[in-house]
């Protein structure tokens, strides 16, 4: 009780990092880890990690996923984050955050569910990011060959784009517009040897509803890009007129249920009637959450925005959907 | 606990208190009742002597990381500690440390300890997957493995079977089994906890989805007790087992294990109706009574038949993550997430 009152401050931030095997994840990892930055991580590695990893605090863990007896059919935990992060609480004052690396093969939806699902880790914990390192060499072959690669990236709020001595600028620039028809909402930075400022990596905020689409590098950009036919894509609607709360609910909760498993991440900036402060609305397939956070600036249009990113959207039947929770 | 008691907190009079400055795991007190041990997240057991608590308190540093898991030992005055730093230890009355096991970077997560005839024991410790069982020499007897990491690890009362939760269930080893074909319980979820009912009626488990599963041990029937509106992390059951403790709601929950309950019974909610959750149970060894500890650090004593509450600790001092009964039922051990700990003689008189 007195927990779910804390300031979000006192919360350890966590970031997921996920890649595939080779792309680079323990590279960065021990940049992050070796930098001078005065914090001081935990890690938490999975059984099946490629090289060392150079930490006071490493947790060496078995990635158990599953299924809550929720009646959400795609809602997966990881239960042994469930129990480290309760372990790592008690000797909390021995570092400043938790870093969790993922197999190479993993689904970062278990992993970012956790952090909304259970109430303990809740209570002590907040997902800051969803880092994801790809090799812009071997990407396009990942992509053919495996969900996970495609999943991954859809999933990022960060895209280290590393290797990029590997391949010629056009090579680079094809697969940065892959990224984009997947993931348009990702901040990219392309890398070698996974060297970036640190500070584009973690303290994101980025499922702090507050900051909700607030560093969206292009939206609206670039709709309607198919060339590649990716399986999964993004996309992003506006309106002008505000919102009724109820029609937007009802439209978002059906949608949520019946297409859940699709929708890998849903993100939105609401202006509902009648209210000067902005609602912000986050989803990973089927939970979700939201609140009201700071209010509408004076000068700046009221516009009410969301972004959608995974499978089989059907574009139409958003807009119209959205369009529909227009107030009267 | 007479009639003519106050509503004032008993810690306050007849109870020695500390600011330990760390995260209490647990408390236990030792087999002959005379040392009592706080097992902390900076990785030191803090013991103290029973008979003179307001004295010395010694801090023996034992592992390097956080305790984990904690159990008296098999013989009179010890303990064993597992630790973040994968090893399993043993701790001596004279703060002497061995080691028992040691597991690499694996946490040693689960612990409990059952003393046998003539000296002998049997020491059962959760690793991952794994459960290893030592006598107690610390000598390795099996290694039994699960489908996925150990949640729970309890004895039943005569030491003859082990009971490990983990996700679909929980699996009960026969200790003494030439072949280890183990009993398996099966529901499936995430099992986060166990509980063996003192005559061997019934296992249970806490789940994930803040609800408890239990299994009739002799016909293997189904049991659900649900309605918490947080995670159970804390089940006991009374001495002879005629309730289940458990933590969860804004009360001690209570589920009948008698008159064919607990199915198709209501439970009984003891010291509720504030909203703030109970963290922690712990049955009195020889009466009907049960020790609560809650999320804002008050701790009572309630008597099961006629509802009455103890005031033990105040709020203030953290949620409790510890409790623990002497051998005796004198003495009350209380721990909280913020290093309060306490230890309350119930015999003292006030003063």
């Amino acid at each position: 009780m007195a927990d779910a009152k804390q300031a979000q401050s006192e919360l350890v931030p966590v970031t997921v990092l996920t890649g595939y095997l080779g792309a680079g994840k323990t590279t960065l990892l021990n940049r992050i880890l070796t930098e001078n930055h005065g914090h001081k991580y935990a890690v938490i590695i999975n059984e099946f990690g490629e090289l060392g990893v150079d930490n006071d605090l490493v947790v060496d863990t078995d990635e158990e996923v599953f299924e809550m007896n929720n009646g959400c059919i795609c809602c997966t935990v990881r239960g042994d984050l469930i129990r480290i992060v309760g372990g790592l609480m008690k000797r909390r004052d021995k570092f400043d955050g938790i870093i969790i690396e993922t197999t190479g093969l993993a689904n970062p939806a278990p992993v970012a569910q956790t952090f909304f699902v259970d109430e303990g880790v809740k209570a002590r914990t907040r997902l800051d990011a969803i880092v994801t390192v790809v090799d812009a060499k071997h990407l396009p072959a990942r992509l053919a060959d495996s969900h996970e690669a495609e999943d991954q990236i859809a999933f990022a709020d960060v895209i280290v784009l590393n290797k990029t001595d590997l391949v010629t600028p056009e090579e680079l620039d094809a697969v940065e517009k892959r990224i984009k028809t997947i993931n348009r909402h990702a901040i990219i930075h392309r890398t070698q040897r996974a060297a970036l400022p640190i500070d584009q990596v973690l303290g994101r905020g980025a499922f702090d509803l507050s900051r909700i689409l607030a560093m969206e590098p292009d939206f609206l950009d670039g709709d309607d890009d198919h060339e590649h036919n990716e399986d999964i894509t993004s996309m992003s609607f506006e309106v002008a007129k505000p919102i009724d709360p109820e029609k937007f609910n009802a439209w978002i909760g059906a949608l949520l249920q019946e297409q859940g498993p699709d929708l890998l991440r849903t993100k939105g900036i609401l202006n509902y009637t009648n209210e000067p402060r902005r609602f912000a609305f986050q989803a990973v397939h089927m939970i979700a959450d939201g609140d009201f956070i700071s209010e509408w600036k004076g000068g700046d249009p009221r516009t009410s925005r969301i972004v959608f990113i995974g499978r089989n959207l059907n574009r139409p039947k958003l807009r119209r959907g959205f369009e529909g929770s227009v107030a009267d | 606990m007479s009639q003519t008691e106050k509503a004032e907190f008993l810690v306050e009079t007849r109870g020695d208190q500390r600011a330990l400055d760390a995260f209490v795991v647990a408390a236990r007190f030792s087999r002959d009742g005379r040392t009592l041990a706080f097992a902390m997240g900076d990785g030191t057991v803090r013991l103290a002597p029973v008979a003179d608590a307001s004295g010395d308190w010694i801090s023996v540093p034992v592992h390097d990381g956080a305790v984990l898991s904690f159990a008296v030992d098999t013989n009179a005055d010890g303990f064993i500690s597992g630790g973040d730093d994968g090893k399993l230890r043993r701790l001596g009355a004279s703060s002497a440390i061995s080691d028992i096991a040691g597991f690499g970077m694996k946490w040693v997560e689960q612990l409990t300890t059952h003393a046998l005839d003539k000296g002998k024991g049997l020491i059962a410790a959760g690793v991952g997957k794994g459960v290893h069982l030592f006598d107690e020499t610390g000598k390795k007897l099996k290694e039994w493995t699960h489908p996925s990491t150990v949640t729970g690890l309890v004895f039943d009362t005569k030491g003859k079977r082990v009971a490990a939760s983990h996700y679909n269930g929980a699996t009960l080893w026969f200790v003494a089994a030439k072949t280890d074909t183990p009993r398996k319980l099966e529901w499936k979820g995430s099992h986060i906890a166990v509980a063996i009912h003192p005559e061997g009626e019934a296992l249970v488990t806490a789940m994930q989805e803040n609800s408890l599963h239990g299994w009739r041990l002799p016909d293997g029937q189904h049991m659900r007790m649900s309605g918490y509106p947080t995670k159970t992390t804390s089940l006991s059951f009374s001495k002879g087992g005629k309730w289940l403790a458990s933590s969860g709601a804004d009360s001690m929950v209570l589920w009948p294990f008698f008159g064919g309950g607990p199915m198709g019974k209501a439970p009984i909610e003891l010291a509720g109706g504030d909203g703030i959750n109970c963290t922690q149970v712990a049955c009195h060894p020889k009466e009907e009574l049960v020790a609560g500890g809650f999320e804002d650090g008050l701790v009572v004593v309630s008597d099961i038949a006629s509802s009455r509450i103890l005031p033990v600790a105040p709020p203030g001092h953290g949620p409790v993550t510890a409790l623990a009964w002497s051998p005796d039922g004198t003495r009350l051990a209380i721990g909280t997430e913020n290093g309060f700990a306490a230890i309350v003689d119930f015999a003292r008189r006030a003063g």
